[in-house]
């Protein structure tokens, strides 16, 4: 659960992903690519905005968006990230470990 | 005056308070859309000027709703009910300190399995627009 500025601009709240290698991804339709910075780009969905996709300069693998996920997921929170760059309008209360 | 934007810049805006407090939505609409739950507050339309919407652009979500995003970075920003003369801005465009306080949580009947609400706050199947109050 990533709470830096970015994912928080992104989102328009918190953005929750988990990370899969590229060689087990298969990726249909058009996604619209942005650069916030050399080091990573994030995608989305051209059409309808929906922040789908985050992927690090260089790495073989590639983060997706968990809200994108039809149905079950099967998945757990492992931690909150960047969360020193978090909105003053919530608190995180899940007793998930959290990284500055 | 309260300003906000998305991550490029490409579609910034000016709000004007009171602002309503946050409310986390759930539903399935905005999980798809924000990557996990959307957080927003509202404004009547008169309340928000757009200073920069080179980027804007809307997707009619459903027969009644559309919601603005930016078409350079894919920020997730705006959600507009027809008819309501209102905007609902995403809280995490939001740049100035606006003292925001979430509200509750709604349409948690659609909420993901991945995570769990624990902040004490009230969890609402659905929204009737009262929720908290």
């Amino acid at each position: 659960m990533c709470h830096c500025s970015q994912c928080r601009k992104q989102s328009g709240g918190i953005w929750a992903s988990a990370q899969v290698r590229d060689t087990d991804i298969s990726i249909s339709g058009p996604v619209s690519w942005f650069e916030a910075t050399s080091t990573a780009k994030r995608g989305s969905c051209p059409r309808c905005g929906s922040f789908l996709f985050w992927k690090g300069a260089g790495e073989d693998t590639i983060s997706f968006a968990l809200g994108a996920i039809d149905g079950n997921s099967g998945l757990r929170v492992e931690k909150h990230i960047f969360t020193a760059s978090k909105g003053d309008y919530y608190e995180i209360a899940d007793g998930v470990p959290q990284e500055h | 005056m309260i300003i906000g934007s998305c991550l490029c810049g490409a579609v910034a805006f000016e709000l004007t308070p009171p602002l309503r407090p946050v409310y986390a939505c759930h539903c399935t609409q905005c999980r798809k859309t924000s990557g996990h739950f959307w957080a927003a507050t509202s404004v009547p339309d008169a309340a928000l000027v757009l200073t920069r919407q080179d980027g804007l652009r809307w997707f009619q979500s459903s027969a009644t709703t559309k919601r603005g995003f930016c078409g350079g970075c894919g920020s997730s920003l705006f959600w507009v009910p027809e008819g309501e003369e209102r905007m609902v801005v995403a809280a995490g465009a939001i740049d100035t300190p606006a003292e925001l306080q979430t509200k509750a949580h709604v349409f948690m009947a659609d909420k993901g399995d991945y995570y769990e609400i624990a902040d004490g706050l009230p969890q609402c199947a659905g929204f009737k627009g009262d929720e908290g109050a």
